[in-house]
C-alpha cells in the first residue's frame, strides 16, 4: 500500500535581512518590484512608507524593524509582497512587506520539522518556525501583527 | 461658496498634501498677518479683533520649521480659534481632478484625535496623503500649547 502524501500548503519564502520568512502562499496579492516610498509622518519606525497600488494607498512594513534589525535599504533585487487585508478589515486594508529578493514557493506537506523554541527570535511576531533544508525559517504570527497594525 | 468634494492642495517642502475643503479654512496673504519675530512655534499671527490666531511652518514631515519662503496661510475652523498653516503654495483642486482612496496608516495614532490622514489619492505609483481635518487640527493646536 503507497503512503498517503499528506497535504500540501503552498507557501512563499521570503528573504528578509537576517531571517527567511515563511508565509501562505493564500495571504499574498501580488508581489511587486519595489517603487519609491511617501513618507507617512509621525508613523511607526517599522512602517516604511505608503506606496500606490491600483487605486490603492499601500502602507509598507519592515518585519526587520519589528524584530529589532535596521530596516534594509531599498534595492532592485528587492521586492515588495502585498498581503490581503487582515480578518475583520476593511477589504481596501491591504499592506505591504518588504522583501529583500524575491520570494520562492515552498510546498509544505507537515514532514519539516518544527524548530525549537530556542532557535527563534525573542519577539512577539513570530509564532513559529520550520527547518526546511536545514534552513530556519520563521512564521509570521498574524494576530500579533493585527494587534499593533490597528491597536 | 466651496465645494465639500474640492480639495486644497498644500505644498510643504517637496511634499503635497489635501485637506478636503469640508474642513473650513481661509486663506490670508503673509502681507496681512503679523510675523512672529522672538521665540515660539508660530511663524506669524492673524490678528482678529485683538486677539491673535498662530500658523505655523511645517516641511514636507510636519515638523515645525523657522523660513520665510511662505507666502499664504491657510487656516482652519477650530475651536476656540482658527488655527493656521503657513504654506509655499496653495490650489484650490475641483472634484473632477481628484479620487481619493480611503486609508489611514497603521500603527498608533500620533493625536488624541486619531491618525493625521484619512484617505489618499492615488495616480499610478505616486500618492498624496488626505488629512483628517479634526486630527490635523488637534496636531497644530499641540505646537501651540507647546510653544
Amino acid at each position: 500500500m503507497k503512503a498517503r502524501a499528506g497535504v500540501r500548503l503552498h507557501s512563499l519564502e521570503v528573504p528578509l535581512a537576517g531571517n527567511t520568512l515563511l508565509v501562505p502562499s493564500a495571504a499574498v496579492a501580488e508581489v511587486i518590484n519595489p517603487i519609491p516610498f511617501s513618507p507617512v509622518p509621525f508613523s511607526q519606525p517599522w512602517l516604511m512608507g505608503v506606496i500606490g497600488w491600483r487605486t490603492l494607498a499601500i502602507p509598507v512594513i519592515s518585519l526587520e524593524v519589528l524584530l529589532g534589525v535596521a530596516p534594509p535599504a531599498q534595492t532592485a533585487n528587492g521586492k515588495i509582497l502585498v498581503f490581503y487585508p487582515m480578518s475583520g478589515r476593511h477589504d481596501w486594508e491591504f499592506y505591504g512587506l518588504l522583501s529583500i529578493a524575491e520570494p520562492r514557493p515552498q510546498a509544505l506537506d507537515g514532514s519539516q520539522p518544527v524548530a525549537a523554541e530556542s532557535e527563534l527570535p525573542d519577539s512577539p511576531y513570530i509564532a513559529a518556525g520550520l527547518k526546511i533544508a536545514n534552513r530556519l525559517m520563521l512564521i509570521p504570527d498574524f494576530e500579533e501583527l493585527k494587534k499593533i497594525f490597528y491597536p | 461658496m466651496v465645494d465639500p468634494n474640492q480639495f486644497l492642495r498644500l505644498q510643504l517642502g517637496k511634499v503635497s498634501y489635501l485637506l478636503s475643503s469640508i474642513a473650513g479654512f481661509t486663506i490670508e496673504q503673509r502681507e496681512s498677518l503679523i510675523t512672529n519675530k522672538s521665540a515660539g512655534n508660530a511663524v506669524a499671527w492673524r490678528d482678529v479683533r485683538g486677539k491673535r490666531w498662530p500658523a505655523f511652518c511645517l516641511d514636507s514631515d510636519l515638523r515645525v520649521v523657522h523660513h520665510q519662503n511662505w507666502h499664504r496661510a491657510v487656516f482652519l475652523e477650530a475651536i476656540p480659534h482658527a488655527v493656521g498653516i503657513a504654506v509655499d503654495e496653495v490650489q484650490l483642486l475641483s472634484r473632477t481632478e481628484t479620487v481619493i482612496s480611503p486609508f489611514t496608516p497603521i500603527g498608533l495614532a500620533p493625536t488624541r484625535q486619531g491618525h493625521l490622514f484619512s484617505g489618499a489619492w492615488v495616480t499610478g505609483n505616486r500618492v498624496v496623503l488626505v488629512f483628517e481635518p479634526k486630527a490635523f487640527v488637534a496636531y497644530l493646536q499641540s505646537l501651540e500649547d507647546a510653544a
